[in-house]
């Protein structure tokens, strides 16, 4: 995969193994628990609820486990590189349609504010899930009973809207990885397959 | 002289403010619409009161009893069996009264299906009630359809806000 032609030929730019490989396996897995929990969760029955309950779960220990690999993990990865000042976003926003790779070891300024939004959005959701209820299928959080049953109700639509708001930037951050790949011929996704990444050099 | 004014002004005031009141409260309770309303909401507090026994018992968050499991299993077939369709007047829908039912305007269309949802509610509630009592195994077999056929019709007719 290293040596595929189509890296190679790039002039100025070389393959670097920005992404290290327990950042691929976490975001594979948050790929496998955000989407079948939120299919679990639009398509619910009474059978398949406690599996919600489970996806919510599992989201919950990789969203903790990407906040220590934040604080402690690979430079591309730390949340100290996911930080974008006005200039740098302004910089990057100029040359976005540029028909060649970003060349940035780790996020580009837009992706990074997109896995924070991501990152703030699953956390909420999570949060919001354990406080939940469904009173058709006579389903709650485990924190559910902790706040009172009006506070539930509100939640409960707040973890609704959270739902559609998360398939709206899954959505845009499947589209983002598409315009590179056509448009600036950059395949991001085998990036995050192999950890090597096009970088300027 | 101005000062007598000031107190009959006072005067009317309250006595206006409190018949108004009084009229507003009189008027809802002879409102038959808010009436109705009133009724089968308090329709839906005993279906999710003799429901909700029975799936904490099949969710393991209280204990299994089988004289209590068949007496709310046979209690959810007798409320959902009661002839309530004149609870449902036209112009009771969420529209015409916002803020006091979440029932959506889809319940009185020409081709509703409510009649089938309503249908399937009791079936599934006839189904527990012939099982509820022979263990929790039988229980938790039947109760999940229960609350497959509340959701079944509440994600059609019922908003989620009021």
């Amino acid at each position: 995969m290293k040596d595929s032609k189509q890296d190679r030929e790039l002039p100025g730019y070389e393959l670097q193994r920005v992404w290290d490989p327990a950042i691929r396996v976490w975001h594979w897995l948050l790929v496998i628990t955000v989407t079948s929990g939120w299919l679990l969760g639009e398509f619910r029955s009474f059978s398949i609820m406690q599996w919600h309950m489970y996806a919510g779960y599992a989201t919950g220990v990789l969203l903790l486990l990407r906040l220590v690999w934040g604080l402690v993990g690979p430079a591309p990865v730390r949340f100290r590189s996911l930080a974008v000042t006005p200039s740098r976003l302004f910089e990057y926003s100029g040359k976005m349609f540029r028909r060649e790779p970003s060349g940035v070891a780790g996020h580009n300024p837009i992706g990074a504010l997109s896995v924070i939004l991501m990152l703030l959005l699953l956390s909420l959701q999570v949060l919001t899930g354990l406080f939940s209820e469904d009173d058709a299928l006579f389903f709650d959080g485990p924190l559910a009973n902790a706040v009172a049953g009006s506070t539930r109700t509100t939640i409960t639509s707040i973890h609704g809207i959270l739902s559609e708001l998360i398939l709206i930037v899954v959505i845009l951050h499947v589209t983002a990885i598409l315009f590179y790949l056509i448009w600036k011929r950059e395949n991001l996704v085998k990036a995050m397959f192999t950890g090597w990444k096009v970088v300027r050099k | 002289m101005n000062k007598y004014l000031k107190h009959v002004a006072l005067a009317l005031i309250i006595s206006s403010t409190s018949l108004l009141t009084v009229t507003a409260v009189h008027a809802d309770d002879d409102d038959p619409i808010a009436k109705a309303i009133k009724a089968r909401q308090s329709g839906f507090q005993l279906y999710s009161f003799y429901a909700g026994q029975l799936f904490a018992m099949a969710k393991g968050e209280q204990e299994y009893n089988a004289d209590l499991a068949s007496a709310m299993a046979d209690n959810l077939v007798a409320v959902t069996s009661l002839s309530n369709g004149i609870m449902w007047l036209p112009g009771s829908d969420n529209e015409a009264r916002k803020g006091d039912t979440r029932a959506k305007p889809g319940i009185w269309a020409a081709d509703s299906n409510v009649g089938e949802k309503s249908q399937a509610l009791k079936d599934a509630a006839l189904a527990v009630s012939m099982v509820a009592g022979d263990g929790l195994d039988a229980l938790r077999g039947e109760i999940g359809a229960v609350g497959d056929a509340c959701k079944g019709c509440h994600d059609d007719f019922r908003a989620k806000d009021f």
